[in-house]
């Protein structure tokens, strides 16, 4: 299955789950199973119209994939990792 | 080969009014900044003093690897005793001074005593030759960015300078001490800001110190071609990657809203409705139009985190708009326009002023009815009266606890008589035991953790262990937001001194500047006793968890036993 890393900043809602295994073959399938399984955690990635947040970047496997590419294909073993700049200043 | 030698010291009397250049210690060599600055405090200081007195000691203090090649490298540390919070202060500044000094040689300026005439105004002139103090008395008064237009007609082009406004001349403890950036104009936006520093200053009578670098080169290293190489491979890795501050501090706006730690009128509530206008993004839209952007405030600074802010005219108005004055003076204050915190920003820069805490300040002073909610005029107004000596401008000046004293009022968020900043200690509990156990009381660059899910057995260790990580990199002289580690700096100064540094010593070095610090507090008379929460966070709740300050008190006391050092604890980054 396909895993979702999970940053410091939004482990609140995953009670502090770094990394979280889901079913899912695309980026989008993968977050919104996070979200269903632990609520609250979607509306810190996807905002009311279902975007992903302007301050969130999306790797996959390492790579930083477009945020409006949420129909990127994600594999068995495939990391999906978030990011977000928390600090300042 | 041994890496540079026969540097030196600048020891400045204002008793006397003379400079002496001393040899730096060898023994002190992998001291800097923050770490170098403790040692000489808890050596040469006595923590009962009067920091306004002539025996506060003043310390500025580059870090040990600022100028050199290495990136992002030339932070400088002022410190001293806080007449803020009566216990030992660091703040950390960018901009260009720290490298000016370090190029020339020089490890730090030590400035005590006091001049007799508390009147009268000085400088310290610093050049390759050495150091001298001169009388200052037409620039008294001056505010910084004044103050620095006319020293650019008596410098030469190249020079930096360190100064005070009038809020430092007035010994205000809010008061900041501002250093000039590297553009061609030398904003004085870059300040060492936190513990009313700036007082200590100007209560030694200086009003400035100027810096000319001349034909000052690169510092070098013992082992040139592998300090090369190491920093070419950084800055390759580093621009390879995600590079998370390239729009600055004041993108965080949404994330901190969005983690209810964006504070609301004097922190009673954890989200502010004008999130969206007081977001960063609005700044970096601005560029298009108006001109400015993205710049280092530091030569050889690969993050480029600062912003120049131009007004609607296309003209400046002020640097390094960062994400906690747009929360303190913002959204704290239910200021709702990024472009009035602009101007509030740019008249703390300019009158010598902590953000953060003039920030509180004035919320404190709307919350107790004394002005109205979002009077972003009145704010200006109100800062207008703080060089003019107004009763209100000067309580306002000193800071969140003096206006909550004159308020009479009961919601002073302090720790240790320092305004508690942007991130809040209610929702990011391992944060809030960094305020309450630094040496510098509520300071997140001493140890940021936005973690709110982190189990409570993880907060004591993971503060210490930020705490130490932070320490060192504010000795090293690398900006925070490089976000060095362990591992990272201990490569740099093996390579700078040609010397075999174990990951122990570095760890150690952080240790050690903490275990210094906590010993001049205790000397100072700080106990267990002042590592408590101010009463308004333990029984206010913000956010829709309703959380509150409910930790277990004896949890402070864990921290000041070191944790056995663990791999995370060399390979995690800096955080503030």
């Amino acid at each position: 299955m396909p895993q979702v890393a999970v940053p410091p900043p939004y482990r609140g809602p995953t009670a502090g789950l770094e990394t979280i295994e889901v079913e899912g073959s695309t980026v989008e399938a993968c977050l919104k199973a996070v979200g269903e399984r632990f609520p609250g955690f979607g509306e810190q990635i996807f905002d009311a119209q279902g975007r992903v947040h302007r301050f969130v970047n999306l790797f996959v496997n390492g790579e930083e994939i477009d945020r409006k590419d949420l129909g990127h294909a994600v594999a068995a073993g495939d990391r999906v990792e978030i990011l977000a700049a928390i600090a300042g200043g | 080969m041994s890496g540079p030698t026969g540097d030196r010291m600048i020891r400045v009397d204002m008793t006397h009014q003379t400079a002496e250049i001393v040899d730096f210690p060898d023994e002190w060599k992998l001291l800097g900044g923050r770490a170098l600055s403790a040692k000489i405090l808890l050596k040469e200081c006595d923590p009962s003093c009067d920091p306004l007195g002539p025996d506060n000691v003043l310390v500025m203090a580059p870090g040990v690897v600022s100028g050199t090649a290495a990136p992002t490298s030339g932070r400088i540390s002022i410190g001293g005793k806080s007449p803020l919070t009566g216990g030992i202060k660091e703040a950390n500044a960018g901009g260009e001074p720290g490298q000016h000094l370090m190029r020339l040689g020089y490890r730090a300026i030590i400035v005590k005593g006091q001049p007799r005439d508390p009147d009268k105004r000085y400088a310290l002139n610093v050049t390759a030759d050495g150091a001298e103090v001169v009388e200052a008395d037409q620039y008294k008064g001056h505010w910084n960015y004044a103050l620095i237009d006319e020293l650019s007609k008596v410098y030469t082009k190249a020079a930096s300078f360190i100064s005070i406004g009038p809020a430092g001349e007035q010994r205000l403890t809010g008061a900041s001490v501002a250093c000039t950036d590297q553009e061609k104009d030398r904003h004085p936006a870059r300040h060492a800001a936190r513990g009313g520093l700036g007082a200590v200053m100007g209560a030694k009578g200086l009003k400035y110190v100027a810096i000319e670098p001349g034909k000052a080169r690169l510092r070098e290293p013992a082992e040139r071609k592998l300090f090369m190489a190491l920093c070419k491979e950084y800055t390759k890795a580093y621009r390879a990657g995600p590079q998370m501050f390239k729009t600055g501090t004041s993108s965080v706006v949404p994330v901190a809203n969005m983690l209810n730690t964006f504070p609301y009128k004097n922190r009673t509530e954890g989200q502010s409705p004008d999130v969206a206008t007081l977001d960063g993004a609005r700044i970096i839209e601005s560029f298009e139009e108006r001109g400015g952007g993205m710049h280092n405030c530091m030569t050889g600074c690969i993050v480029q985190c600062s912003n120049v802010v131009h007004d609607k005219d296309g003209n400046y108005k002020t640097s390094a708009l960062e994400f906690e004055t747009l929360t303190l003076l913002g959204s704290n204050c239910a200021i709702q326009s990024w472009e009035d915190v602009a101007d509030l920003d740019r008249l703390c820069d300019e009158i010598g002023l902590d953000t953060i805490e003039t920030g509180a300040a004035i919320a404190i002073l709307m919350d107790s009815g004394g002005m109205e909610w979002g009077d972003a005029e009145g704010a200006k107004k109100l800062m207008n009266e703080i060089p003019e000596g107004t009763e209100l401008g000067q309580a306002i000046g000193n800071g969140a606890v003096a206006i909550g004293k004159r308020q009479k009022h009961a919601r002073v968020p302090v720790v240790k008589g320092q305004a508690v900043p942007a991130w809040d200690p209610r929702p990011l509990k391992a944060t809030g035991l960094t305020y309450l156990t630094s040496p510098m009381g509520a300071d997140h660059t001493a140890g940021l953790i936005v973690n709110p899910g982190m189990p409570e057995e993880d907060w004591v260790q993971a503060s210490q262990e930020v705490q130490l990580v932070n320490a060192a990199c504010d000795s090293s002289g690398f900006c925070q937001f490089l976000q060095v580690s362990l591992d990272d700096i201990r490569k740099f100064y093996g390579l700078l001194y040609g010397e075999e540094i174990s990951r122990e010593q570095v760890a150690d070095m952080g240790w050690q500047c903490l275990q210094d610090e906590w010993e001049f507090n205790k000397r100072a008379g700080f106990t267990a006793a002042d590592d408590v929460m101010p009463k308004c966070l333990e029984e206010d709740e913000i956010g829709p968890a309703k959380v509150k300050w409910d930790v277990d008190p004896a949890l402070t006391a864990k921290m000041y036993t070191r944790f056995a050092p663990r791999e995370e604890l060399f390979t995690m980054k800096a955080s503030g």
